[in-house]
């Protein structure tokens, strides 16, 4: 089996009050079956035999769903496969003496750790913010007591599905959590259950996405195209029609 | 429950209200154009001609016409001080820019219309400025004889302002011509990213519509910016 | 119709499993009726803390606060909705009996005690079944998008070792909504202030003051500083530990770290040695591999399990006619076919590769078909119900499993030993609890698909609550200050295992060792076990703890974030666990479940159990060092309810 060398460009920042920078990597041996975290993990490997500190990333589950994972791969949140996590994107769409730059997701809102690895609590408290349906355990009707259509339901899905990994911020050119914000409201506006909350919901969300420094939503819609899920815009546009019931 | 003045408070509100006012100033767009329209038709010799006696009509308003120009001021204002506003944010959002940085493709809507929508927007700014300043409050405005007319008017003689007269000689200058041509071509951009834009800011978009959608909103802005552009043109080499 | 082991046991006081009396079926309501309560407005005196935060985890933060409990939550990962329960794919058993096909709470505790090969506590079975309605209620009100028809009702599959339709799913992210749905309830209790969220903080240490948990040490993987944290009760909701195999399907953090320091605080540790090997992963492609992916067990609803009948075959399996086929789960177990339970379709699988019919690459994988499939009802169909676990497959090998068949291998997916347990989920430390995957409780020997959420969930929203405040009615609420000696001591030891690890500067990385770790217990402790095996795993992984100690290479420094830091101390955890489970496999002489000893089968190949000297739970002793070895008490399994026979798929 033949393997590739990859020329990585990786930012290094030790934490936020320290100014960080790309520094040049050069990876040997990397196997077209590697995934991109994988080559990671390789490079690792080769930094700490030579001694030197490893590059710190944020990673977990590997398959996609956990949302850990969180590169911007020349320019890309996530790198350019559509609807793929860096953790399933594979060494196999890169050629031997490919150069690659990665960073970090960058915005206000999430401040940063240490060289790849990024605080993004601000969406548990967007999620905290009225991103739930109040049942408390036990108090729920049998759950055939509501049918819900299966169109709401599965577009319901659709939305539900996201993986709060942060690309839509990290890909939008104003730093915008529109698109997971929108999800979330869009999910829950979609089904009865979702009902009783609905207006105070739209209007809490909004609000504490603005508290946590998130930039406008200029209908860009880089969001959708990098998202791992790919969860449509159509969201945002339902979280706003939300907001506008709740207002008027 | 809530109240609509929170709206200016967060990215959703503003977003909206951007909207809404894109949306009312397109409108603007398309009545604006359609009385430009008549200065196709007619002969710049003779003040007394349809452009001018929609000048009039509209001049004779009065107050209602003062009021419309207040709304669609402060509409305009709301705009612009919106899209600075988010452009301002957005710069606070993310102070250190990636070193790298390109769209996916695919679903996004990032390009050049939609990048350089505070460029465009702050030019069409400016070019408005000058604009309403060089035509309505230009010559004639305070009833100079050398632009005025009197025709009948409803069986009367009327004193009307002959603004195609104005319209015609500006547009005798190329630097003039050029100028406008450009900025209107921006207003093409800018409405290109922009209807589109306004309609998703106002929840009226569906998934499988989206494309549908984004495709109509830029031919109506290739339109309009094609119908504004071509007067000036036709002016210079014709008139 | 009553089976006891036999009475020479090593029986602990320890291990009372408190279950009620009463009838099977009345148990659970007539304790219910029993436990003591705390009045409302007491509890919010008492701090409950919450280690992990995935299905049970999330559940039980959830509903304790809603109770009115003051609960701090501690997850390693930077947000509680990243626990590994998220992964969970194929969905959520629960006797609904919606397709009307006969199911009832008995048969769904029939079919999980043997499932489990007789090797689980019949009342906490039965207790599991009874609740599992109401864990689909629970989640479908907070906004779950289960999968429905047309009708707007629910829809259900199946799931190996049923044979009726009872897993409700929500594509192949099943475990994604249900941990949502529990995030969300629980992120509803942050907003009202009843839940405070410790994220990226790592449980290091148990406090037990007088002879009770009151707290635990903890470290900031973001900045590195140690923090102490007083309750009345600690909750271990921290998954398990398949991941001392190496390469799993876990995530890269789960560990057993939490787990393990409540076990040298005195907790026992049931059944170390039952693990699962999930039989539909995607195989081994190189060295390189961090980890494996598993093949949700609901396609084995529509895909056939088959090896060239020719051994060594190279052809493209499009080439292969049927005839040259072996479909060997249909064929050797035609009324369960392809859905067998875990164990045994990963026996079968391995048993087929090592005569020489596997195939890819590695000659280590078998095919799951979906041709026939999607010739009946369409591609569309097939997508509606796969088609996030088709593309994932596409990713990670480059080929389209709609054209060509899926390659397939067993991979350690699951643990079910853990933590003992008694009825109420009280580990033997008074105060510490174990729920979800972290306890031995509802498995057995082998866990039934679509179980481990029912049981996550079953824990923390409907158990727990109930038995947590039976022992909080009998503590005083004072919450212990931190600057107690034992706070102080156990501060002391994380401190100085931290330091002890950055000291090392040798010249093997971390990842060398787990390898190397993964290596032993994959050969020796994974699905086919055999005493001399055992016995070398237990030296060789001795010999590697000692030069772990002696040559590991530890990076940077405390004070900042050092995620090979995390590592190696997970890692130095699961050199002594290792070692443990090795034990546990050498001390069980059965076979059972997932847990298979070469040297008793069946004529057929079959686990044969031993019910008159094994019917019992092992749960292991903390000698007081690791290189001692552990004392094994039992606790004997009681079957009043099922008749223990071999299990039989045929």
């Amino acid at each position: 089996m033949s393997t590739m060398t990859i020329n990585l460009k990786v930012w290094r920042q030790k934490n936020a009050s320290t100014p960080g920078k790309l520094v040049d990597y050069r990876v040997e041996g990397v196997s077209e079956h590697m995934s991109f975290l994988e080559m990671f993990d390789h490079l690792n490997e080769q930094l700490m035999k030579k001694g030197e500190e490893p590059v710190e990333f944020d990673h977990d589950c590997r398959e996609g769903i956990c949302g850990s994972c969180n590169m911007v791969i020349d320019g890309q949140a996530h790198g350019p496969q559509k609807g793929t996590a860096a953790c399933q994107l594979h060494m196999r769409h890169y050629k031997n003496e490919d150069t690659i730059t990665v960073e970090p997701w960058r915005a206000t809102a999430f401040p940063m750790i240490r060289d790849l690895v990024v605080d993004r609590s601000a969406f548990d408290r967007i999620q905290a913010a009225g991103g739930y349906i109040s049942v408390n355990t036990g108090a729920a009707p049998d759950a055939h007591a509501v049918p819900v259509s299966k169109e709401d339901s599965d577009i319901a899905f659709d939305y539900a599905a996201c993986i709060g990994c942060g690309a839509c911020v990290a890909a939008c050119p104003n730093a915008s959590a529109s698109l997971f914000t929108g999800a979330k409201v869009a999910q829950f506006a979609r089904l009865p259950q979702g009902q009783v909350e609905r207006e105070r919901r739209v209007v809490r969300m909004v609000e504490q996405m603005e508290k946590e420094g998130f930039g406008d939503c200029s209908n860009y819609a880089e969001c959708e195209a990098v998202c791992p899920m790919e969860i449509s815009i159509q969201s945002i546009a339902e979280m706003r029609r939300e907001y506008m019931k709740a207002i008027t | 429950m809530y109240s609509l003045l929170t709206a200016f408070q967060n990215s959703v509100g503003r977003k909206i209200l951007t909207g809404v006012t894109g949306i009312a100033l397109t409108g603007f767009l398309i009545v604006h154009l359609a009385g430009n329209l008549t200065l196709f038709t007619i002969d710049y010799s003779n003040a007394d001609n349809a452009f001018n006696r929609y000048a009039h009509f509209l001049h004779e308003l009065g107050l209602l016409l003062i009021v419309a120009e207040i709304g669609l001021l402060a509409i305009f204002l709301i705009h612009a001080y919106l899209g600075i506003a988010i452009y301002l944010r957005k710069r606070k959002s993310r102070p250190e820019a990636y070193k790298q940085f390109k769209t996916r493709g695919g679903a996004s809507k990032q390009g050049f219309s939609s990048r350089t929508m505070i460029v465009t927007g702050i030019l069409l700014l400016l070019f408005t400025v000058s604009h309403v300043n060089h035509f309505k409050f230009g010559p004639g405005w305070s009833g100079e004889a050398e632009y005025t007319q009197v025709v009948n008017v409803g069986g009367e003689e009327t004193q009307i302002r002959d603004l195609s007269k104005l319209v015609g000689e500006t547009f005798q200058d190329p630097i003039y011509v050029i100028v406008y041509v450009a900025i209107m071509i921006l207003l093409g951009f800018h409405l290109r990213h922009g209807i589109w834009s306004a309609l998703q800011s106002l929840g009226a978009m569906n998934k499988k519509l989206t494309p549908v959608i984004y495709a109509i909103a830029g031919i109506l802005g290739i339109l309009i910016a094609i119908g504004f552009l071509l007067l000036p043109i036709l002016i210079y080499f014709t008139v | 119709m009553s089976t006891k082991s036999n009475l020479n046991i090593e029986t602990s006081p320890l291990l009372e499993s408190k279950v009620p009396q009463g009838p099977l079926g009345d148990k659970w309501s007539s304790h219910k009726n029993n436990v003591k309560l705390v009045n409302p407005n007491n509890k919010r005196k008492y701090k409950v803390i919450v280690v992990g935060t995935g299905l049970a985890g999330a559940s039980a933060a959830a509903s304790l606060a809603e109770l009115g409990y003051n609960v701090d939550t501690f997850t390693i990962l930077d947000s509680p909705r990243r626990a590994h329960s998220i992964a969970a794919q194929g969905g959520i058993n629960a006797a609904k009996n919606y397709k009307n096909d006969g199911d009832s709470v008995y048969r769904l505790f029939y079919d999980t005690i043997k499932g489990g090969d007789y090797r689980a506590r019949e009342a906490n079975v039965y207790r599991l079944a009874e609740v599992s309605n109401a864990i689909i209620d629970q989640c479908v009100a907070q906004g779950v998008p289960f999968a429905r028809e047309y009708g707007g009702l629910l829809d259900n599959r199946s799931f190996g070792g049923a044979q009726l339709s009872r897993t409700f799913y929500a594509r192949g992210q099943t475990g994604q909504q249900l941990l949502l749905g529990a995030y969300s309830a629980m992120m509803k209790n942050v907003d009202h202030g009843n839940i405070t969220m410790h994220n990226r903080q790592e449980m290091l240490e148990l406090v037990v003051i007088d002879g009770k948990a009151k707290g635990i040490i903890t470290r900031n993987l973001a900045n590195g500083a140690i923090e102490r944290h007083s309750a009345d009760a600690v909750l271990l909701c921290t998954g398990g530990y398949g991941n001392v195999f190496y390469l799993s399907t876990n995530a890269k953090n789960c560990n057993v770290t939490a787990a393990w320091r409540c076990y040298k605080k005195g907790a026992m540790f049931a059944n170390p040695s039952f693990t699962q090997i999930h039989p539909t992963c995607i195989p081994v492609s190189g060295d390189y591999q961090s980890k494996l992916t598993l093949m949700s067990e609901s396609l084995r609803n529509d895909g056939r399990v088959w090896v060239p009948k020719k051994k060594g075959d190279n052809r493209k399996p499009s080439e292969i006619p049927d005839e040259e086929r072996y479909y060997f789960l249909e064929e050797r177990y035609p009324s369960f076919g392809n859905l067998v339970p875990r164990d045994v379709a990963s026996r079968n699988a391995k048993d087929v590769c090592d005569k020489g019919h596997g195939v890819g690459a590695s000659g280590l994988a078998v095919y799951l078909d979906f041709r026939d499939s999607i010739k009946r009802y369409g591609r569309d169909k097939i997508s509606e119900r796969y088609g996030n676990l088709f593309d994932m497959y596409e990713k990670i090998t480059d080929e389209n499993p709609y054209e060509t068949p899926m390659r397939i291998f067993p991979a350690v997916h699951y643990t079910m030993g853990g933590l003992w347990v008694d009825y109420n989920l009280q580990t033997t430390v008074p105060g510490l609890y174990a729920l979800g995957e972290a306890n031995f409780s509802d498995h057995g020997a082998n866990r039934l698909g679509a179980s481990a959420l029912m049981q996550g969930l079953a824990d923390g929203y409907f158990v727990i609550p109930y038995t947590v405040g039976d022992y909080l009615a009998n503590e005083k609420s004072a919450a212990v200050d931190t600057s107690h000696v034992e706070f102080e001591k156990a501060e002391q030891e994380a401190v100085k295992r931290i330091d002890k690890l950055l000291k090392s500067k040798g010249n093997k990385t971390v990842l060398d060792y787990h390898r190397e770790l993964g290596k032993i217990m994959w050969d020796k402790v994974g699905m086919s076990r055999s005493e001399a095996g055992l016995n070398e795993a237990i030296r060789d992984i001795k010999a590697l703890r000692e030069d772990f100690w002696n040559n590991v290479f530890v990076p940077g420094e405390q004070s900042t974030c050092n995620k090979y830091l995390e590592y190696a101390n997970r890692v130095s955890d699961f050199l002594e666990l290792g070692e443990l489970m090795a034990r546990d496999a050498l001390d069980r002489n059965e076979s059972c479940g997932g847990h298979f000893r070469e040297e008793y089968q069946t004529p057929e190949g079959e686990a044969q159990r031993d019910d008159v000297n094994y019917c019992h739970v092992s749960a292991w002793d903390f000698p007081g060092d690791p290189d001692s070895e552990p004392v094994r008490y039992k606790e004997p399994l009681e079957f009043e309810n099922v008749k223990l026979t071999q299990r039989s798929y045929k």
